[in-house]
């Protein structure tokens, strides 16, 4: 027995040694995996259990300077496609690949999205293109339809069966209970773009997909208006099914602005404007399509109203455009309705420049209230073969400054300009400075021009790779003494021109925002009247320009507009002549003229006439903020 | 020998062997219960596993009172045995199939047992038998091959199921005997040779059922498929990680109560003790694997024929491949397949074989001074 258990003895070794081999080899593994990498599989456990949702932070709303609200949010049932789910995924892999033989053709579409997109009423390309938006986060729903009737909606989620890939989900959206009424100064949302996704300042935190302000209000104040995201922390178990609430951080709701503009009043721009821009066809204008009004108050620099013809429905992008909805807001012949011609389109200022003109000119003595000069229609100082007309081919006859104003006789201004050329300071380049034009007023909306104040340094620059065109003409001065030649301005900085005149030659910075508002609507940030520009006119040339546009209003070239309105108004008339195109109507105002409050400026592309096109809107803008009766007045000034 | 009564049964008892194995039962019963607590019938599941164990005390007494060395006479009907035990889930109407293998014999779709767990025993048995016959020397290629074919017989059988883990047990199994029965050194070179060649053969000529492939192929690159094959490996990884060195607690795993864990109460129960009890409670639990089969090794050392030892010893080999086998699974060691952990696995199956196998020792122990 001992020899045979001897005999034994190292086989039982042996298989003691494997024994405590195998369990030594099993207890190193969990000693690296329990004690080693605890942490790391720790975060991998907690990242299995818990799922974080972003919870949206409500939009902050935008109200009027009265507190009527003019965006809110509401929350709106959208029908959305996961992007993850497999029939779906495998679309989108084979058309996000490069070869394009590999693309889903319209039958697969069909196969797929056909009775969803009947329902909805699109066709299943627009429902694939929807769902193939690269500018969302990979794996999030994206929005097909928003605001599906509700028949469609109890159908989908009877049916999920048969749409595994459909989601319906409550969505917060803008709501704007006025409609398209101040589109182009609110803005339209929507997802945020790559390039604002990768813009690192204002977009820190963002998300792909997040919503946006694009344009306006909603983009200026974009990080105001956002506020910040919070977060539920959500238990799931391996089936991803929730199982309780882990942690919540609650979101922090955007402020809400309060803007400067009247509702009331802007309503009233917009009428008056597309009110103008009918008189315009009526008038046989026919390509008068587009147009813009601006009202300041002159005191503040406060928008009361700002316009833009055509305009949009911002509520179209909710939940995201359609390609074929933007490319209609983009095509040439819709006169892109996204643009706020406000501040965002420049022109010939035409005759609404002279004040400018006649205040540099006043200013440097050049002339005087009862100058006379002599009109003959036709004005050839700077020699015979170099003839200017007057806007009246038939002549003014002898006129004083101050009537050159109240016609708008061009020979006047002819003759102050050329004095300017001969005298070489670029006098009426630095008046135009001084009001701020050639430079943006600093107005808070994306997209503001600056416009053009040439001079002999500018043309120089411009015509650098054409020598033979760099030279500062007398006919480059004369031009622009009458608003023409190379002068460009904005809307709004008409507008400021005026607000400027009212105001004893300062003018304000124009500006939309009145308040930021705190969680209980009261203000936590007001903006205060800022002086954009002083242009150190004395009162007395001031006060020879303000007769001469009270003259425009009664005896001269809107007094058809202006007639029976039962307040002072100080403006003037313009008619720009754009090459290959019908003149553009101007009217640029202030009033009442005593206690000077409002300053407006209407133009009319392609409208004609600024006496009988632009001229009666700004009166019935005018009579609004006095509450005097609107009318519609069929002036027949033709005049400049 | 003039012996008190009291004094021969403590003789027949191994006290140690009993000791640690009801030490593991009763370990295995809280991780039961913890590993079912979430579950829709989580009380009536552990009521199921308690039932097992008092199931299991028949075959364990009647090992042990029965003499071990007449079972060597009944070589032919225990051949028999074991072969319609793995053949009879094939039998149509017999068979309940789980996880791509018909492993489970069935009555009326009424899952009973899976007949390749007591088979496992019967093999030892088996073995133990023709092992013994060459004296404690094996130096003829023939008496290799005489165990081959055994080993081959079952594995043919069983791979008819198909169930690779549990033919894998049976290959350990022999393994353990032949080194105890005295098998030279070279012939372990060539079977380790072997089955290197015969896994590559396995794969080459797609003899695997393709969830077997999968598990392999997983097993040697876990990133392949997270979500499908390497998920359990994954999940199974992340949840005894995370335990740490002392564990979130137990019934307060997340990996294991979010279901993250597949068969978290059977094949993945280490998995939940990982996470629940930490490293420290999968030191307590290998110490006690250390401490049973130290003793299984004591008993088989002490046996008075060479036949009891290989039988001891098969249950080893039995005990030492399920630890390996299913602790390394869990954590990413071994390939996934479908072997409970001994003792602490939910299923009555290998509770009742387990506790058998315990009988056989306690039998083994209890005739080691022999007449």
């Amino acid at each position: 027995m001992s020899t045979y258990r001897q005999e034994l003895k190292s086989r039982f070794a042996a298989l003691g040694i494997v024994i405590v081999v195998v369990l030594s080899v099993l207890l190193v593994r969990l000693w690296t995996m329990q004690v080693l990498g605890a942490d790391a599989f720790a975060a991998l456990a907690e990242n299995n259990r818990v799922r974080e949702i972003s919870l949206e932070a409500p939009r902050g709303r935008i109200y009027d300077r009265n507190g009527v609200e003019l965006v809110i949010n509401r929350s709106a049932l959208a029908i959305s496609v996961d992007p993850a789910h497999e029939e779906v995924a495998a679309l989108l892999t084979r058309a996000r690949n490069e070869d394009t033989a590999d693309d889903p053709t319209r039958g697969e579409l069909d196969a797929i999205f056909g009775e969803l997109a009947g329902m909805l009423e699109m066709t299943p390309s627009e429902v694939f293109e929807r769902v193939s938006d690269v500018r969302q986060e990979a794996l999030r729903p994206r929005v097909v339809a928003v605001d599906a009737p509700m028949e469609v909606v109890a159908q989908l989620l009877e049916r999920q069966v048969d749409f595994p890939w459909v989601r319906v989900e409550e969505l917060a959206v803008r709501e704007y209970p006025h409609g398209s009424i101040a589109s182009h100064l609110l803005g339209y949302t929507g997802a945020i773009s790559e390039q604002q996704f990768q813009s690192s300042d204002v977009y820190a935190g963002y998300e792909l997909g997040d919503t946006v302000g694009k344009t306006g209000a909603e983009l200026q104040y974009e990080g105001v208006l956002q506020g910040d995201k919070g977060w539920r922390r959500i238990e799931v178990n391996a089936s991803g099914r929730p199982q309780g609430v882990v942690g919540e951080q609650p979101p922090r709701p955007g402020n809400d602005i309060q803007l400067t503009i009247d509702i009331e009043v802007q309503r009233v721009a917009e009428e008056q404007l597309a009110a103008a821009l009918a008189e315009a066809r009526r008038q046989g204008y026919d390509k008068a399509k587009a147009g813009s009004v601006v009202v300041l108050d002159i005191e503040t620099g406060e928008v009361l109203a700002m316009a833009s013809a055509p305009t949009y429905d911002p509520a179209a992008f909710i939940g995201g455009i359609s390609t074929v909805e933007w490319e209609s807001l983009n095509e040439k012949s819709s006169e892109y309705p996204l643009n706020n011609r406000a501040v965002m389109a420049a022109y010939p200022p035409a005759s609404t420049f002279k004040v400018i003109t006649g205040l540099a000119g006043l200013e440097a003595g050049i002339t005087y209230e009862n100058k006379t000069y002599r009109c003959t229609g036709r004005w050839t100082e700077m020699g015979t073969q170099w003839p200017k007309w007057c806007w009246k081919r038939t002549g003014h006859g002898t006129l004083t400054f101050r009537s050159g104003m109240e016609n708008s006789c061009d020979t006047v201004f002819y003759e102050i300009g050329y004095e300017f050329y001969k005298r070489k300071l670029e006098e009426l380049q630095a008046e135009a400075r001084a009001f701020g034009l050639g430079t943006k007023t600093g107005i808070d909306l994306p997209g503001e021009v600056a416009g053009r104040i040439p001079d002999a340094e500018w043309k120089k620059e411009f015509n650098r790779n054409y020598p033979e065109y760099q030279m500062w003409l007398p006919g480059d001065t004369v031009n622009m003494s009458i608003g023409q030649g190379d002068v460009l301005t904005s809307p709004l900085q008409m507008a400021t021109v005026y607000a400027g005149l009212a105001n004893d030659g300062v003018v304000m910075r124009p500006h939309i925002l009145k308040a930021v508002l705190d969680s209980e609507g009261l203000p936590a940030r007001t903006v205060e009247p800022e002086v954009f520009a002083d242009t150190g006119a004395s009162e007395e040339s001031l006060g020879v320009i303000e007769r001469s546009l009270v003259d425009v209003t009664r005896e001269g070239t809107a007094q058809g507009a202006f007639a029976g309105l039962g307040v002072t108004v100080a403006g003037k008339t313009g008619t720009a002549e754009v090459k290959g195109k019908d003149d553009y109507a101007w009217f640029c105002a202030y009033a009442p003229v005593d206690t000077p409050r409002y300053a407006v400026a209407v133009i009319v592309e392609q409208g004609g006439h600024g006496g009988s096109v632009a001229g009666p809107a700004a009166r019935n803008i005018l009579a609004k903020l006095f509450g005097k009766p609107i009318k519609t007045v069929r002036a027949t000034d033709v005049s400049r | 020998m003039d012996k008190s009564r009291g004094r021969r049964f403590l003789d027949a008892v191994n006290v140690p062997l009993v000791m640690w194995t009801i030490a593991l039962l009763v370990y295995g019963t809280v991780m039961v219960a913890s590993a079912t607590s979430g579950m829709t019938d989580g009380s009536g599941m552990l009521l199921r596993h308690v039932l097992g164990v008092v199931v299991g005390l028949v075959p364990l007494v009647l090992a042990w009172v029965f003499d071990y060395t007449r079972l060597r006479g009944w070589q032919g009907p225990l051949i028999a045995l074991a072969a319609v035990l793995l053949i009879s889930p094939r039998i149509p109407g017999l068979g309940y199939t789980a996880g791509g293998a018909t492993s489970w014999l069935s009555l009326f779709g009424v899952r009973l047992f899976q007949p390749s767990e007591p088979a496992k025993l019967i093999f030892i048995v088996v073995v133990a038998t023709v092992v013994s016959s060459f004296k404690g020397r094996i130096d003829q290629p023939g008496q290799v091959l005489k165990v081959l074919a055994y080993v081959a017989g079952a594995l043919g059988l069983i791979l008819l199921q198909p169930d690779l883990g549990t033919g894998l047990v049976f290959i350990a199994i022999a393994l353990v005997m032949l080194l105890v029965g005295g098998m030279k050194g070279r012939y372990f070179a060539y079977a380790a040779l072997a089955g290197v060649l015969l896994t590559v053969a396995v794969l080459q000529l797609g003899l695997l059922a393709q969830y077997q492939e999968d598990r392999l192929l997983v097993f040697i690159e876990p990133e392949r498929d997270p979500a499908g094959a390497g998920y359990n490996l994954a999940q199974s990884k992340i949840a005894i990680g995370s335990g740490g060195l002392i564990g979130k607690g137990l019934g307060a795993g997340t990996q294991s109560n979010l279901h993250f864990i597949p068969a978290r109460h059977t094949d993945f129960i280490f998995s939940v003790l990982g996470e629940e009890l930490g490293f420290l409670g999968a030191i307590l639990l290998l110490g006690l694997y250390l401490a049973l089969l130290v003793t299984a090794l004591a008993i088989s050392t002490s046996s008075r024929d060479l036949y009891g030892a290989l039988i001891a010893a098969g249950v080893i080999g039995m005990w030492l491949f399920q630890v390996l086998e299913n602790v390394g699974m869990t954590v990413g060691m071994m390939p996934i397949t479908g072997i409970p952990l001994p003792f602490m696995s939910f299923g009555s199956s290998s509770m009742v074989t387990n506790l058998g196998a315990v009988g056989l020792l306690l039998s083994v122990w209890s005739r080691r001074y022999g007449t």
